[in-house]
């Protein structure tokens, strides 16, 4: 990917991906960029391609065309050096049943090269609130602890680029703003930031720009504020707002109000 | 901007250590798997060893006991490398294991070596206690010479079983296909070699039986405890467990599916 010198190279490139399943194209083309410290939502109905976008970017699946740079590191010629760059917080935890949440902790943080002693496996989970549940299993902790140990294990190398695919999905309000801090924290300390949720308050809240991705394609992309000032005056996003447009009409009129599986 | 050679990618050593200890403390947690893994072993050597006890009951000649400890290992192994091992990778592909330890800098090859290495370590330990308990109950000591190639058999056994079983997790995506698979499998070989060494279903059945994954083990298991009545058969047994452990990890290795779905 050629980078012009005098622009920032951006976190994360994606240019013209195109995933495929048989004969359904899942994702069509598809291309955005992530700049240092921005956090980016990636929306879209079930099944509009968000979850194949982001499993081609942790180097899951193979693309059919298209190019991922992380960090400047072609991540699908060089897939190992772009994932040392990210953090990624999965939507199924996928952690090993049989370990405490100390030793799920000390293997994540040796897979992503940091040696972790007993006590500072305790200190990084007293930070985030779970000291005491350090000799618990997973499955014992409640929905909130769990996201909040899911993105500790996705922060724990302090990543250039985090994904988070919809971490606040089933969390209480008050451990959904404890979460969002969280990530703002991340942002704060220099990270890169895509995340996907179905959550229009939160996208609004959190992200400073957002990717509306529909069957497959890109649909729009802009900060909240000019996703609403662009298309405030669009009939369909009249017919759906009561009073002053929101991101949510905005969205619903660009993706449509069809019930998707 | 960062510089993208200050990431490291974390050093194989590091990954190799966290994930050997990981999986071999799951391993030590599975109740099931060491059940599995010693309780046939040795209901077949007490088994044996009061029907060799009646009068008349030593039907097999002089080397029943060895043959009987052959069997005893070769089911212990049968147990740990081809049920456990399948049955602990498609439960932990359909829970989201790998996918989780796939987003990190690891190389494939190491989760699966890591895996690998601790079924090997598992197999040692039920060989040592199969051998043992064996050699108090059926009266036998072996010299050290004997030791060594016992074990050296039974790593060579486990990784044809583990072969197998790569196999049976390699085309079968479905847990539930290949939990059903290898119990079926594994009662097939069960039964394939107490009758072959039986000699109850005649000749024919005998000699077919002998060339079975498990009769052959133990047509080898029986000859490394006496090595000066090697036969040619002792050593095309060595060239079919060779065989089975290269087609069937060949098999298992170039169809694996990292994913359930």
């Amino acid at each position: 990917m050629s980078t012009p010198t005098d622009r920032p190279q951006p976190m994360l490139a994606v240019e013209g991906l195109v995933v495929k399943y048989g004969a359904r194209t899942a994702v069509d083309g598809v291309g955005f960029a992530i700049g240092r410290g921005e956090i980016v939502g990636l929306l879209g109905p079930n099944g509009a391609g968000k979850t194949t976008t982001l499993s081609v970017i942790e180097g899951l699946r193979a693309p059919h065309a298209g190019t991922v740079t992380v960090d400047g590191v072609d991540a699908l010629r060089h897939p190992i050096d772009a994932r040392a760059r990210m953090g990624v917080q999965l939507q199924s935890s996928g952690f090993q049943p049989e370990l405490s949440i100390e030793q799920l902790l000390r293997l994540y943080a040796g897979l992503y090269g940091v040696r972790m002693s007993h006590r500072e496996a305790l200190d990084a989970l007293n930070d985030t609130g779970l000291e005491r549940e350090s000799g618990k299993r997973l499955k014992n902790l409640s929905g909130g602890q769990q996201q909040r140990f899911s993105l500790l294990i996705a922060s724990i190398h302090n990543p250039l680029l985090l994904l988070l695919d919809e971490p606040t999905s089933g969390l209480d309000p008050q451990s959904r703003r404890s979460l969002w801090q969280r990530i703002e924290n991340s942002r704060r300390g220099g990270g890169s930031i895509l995340l996907t949720t179905h959550s229009m308050e939160e996208a609004q809240a959190v992200c400073d720009r957002i990717v509306i991705i529909d069957h497959g394609k890109l649909v729009a992309t802009g900060s909240p504020a000019e996703l609403i000032a662009t298309h405030r005056d669009d009939p369909r996003v009249l017919a759906l707002a009561h009073g002053e447009p929101t991101l949510e009409d905005v969205f619903i009129a660009l993706t449509g109000s069809d019930l998707r599986d | 901007m960062t510089d993208t050679t200050t990431i490291a990618t974390p050093s194989i050593g590091l990954t190799l250590r966290s994930l050997l200890r990981a999986d071999a403390t799951v391993i030590a947690r599975s109740r099931q798997t060491l059940i599995l893994n010693l309780a046939v072993p040795i209901l077949i050597l007490v088994i044996t060893d009061r029907a060799a006890a009646r009068p008349g009951g030593n039907a097999l000649g002089g080397q029943a006991s060895g043959v009987m400890i052959a069997l005893a290992l070769a089911y212990g192994l049968l147990s740990s490398s081809l049920l456990g091992y399948s049955i602990t990778v498609a439960r932990d592909r359909e829970a989201g294991v790998f996918q989780r330890l796939r987003v990190t800098p690891t190389p494939t090859w190491a989760i699966m070596l890591s895996r690998l290495l601790v079924q090997f370590a598992a197999a040692i330990v039920t060989s040592i206690i199969v051998i043992v308990v064996g050699g108090i109950m059926h009266h036998v000591s072996y010299g050290a010479g004997s030791y060594v190639l016992i074990f050296l058999v039974a790593l060579y056994g486990a990784a044809m079983f583990l072969g197998i079983g790569q196999a049976i997790v390699g085309l079968i995506r479905s847990t539930t296909a290949v939990n059903a698979v290898g119990r079926v499998l594994y009662i097939v070989l069960l039964l394939l070699g107490i009758l072959g060494i039986s000699g109850a279903l005649g000749d024919t059945f005998t000699n077919v039986s002998k060339w079975t994954p498990v009769g052959a083990l133990i047509t080898l298991f029986a000859a490394v405890q006496n090595t000066g009545a090697w036969s040619s058969d002792d050593t095309w047994s060595t060239v079919a467990i060779g065989a089975y452990l290269v087609v069937f990890s060949v098999i298992g290795i170039r169809w694996f599916q990292w994913e359930s779905n």
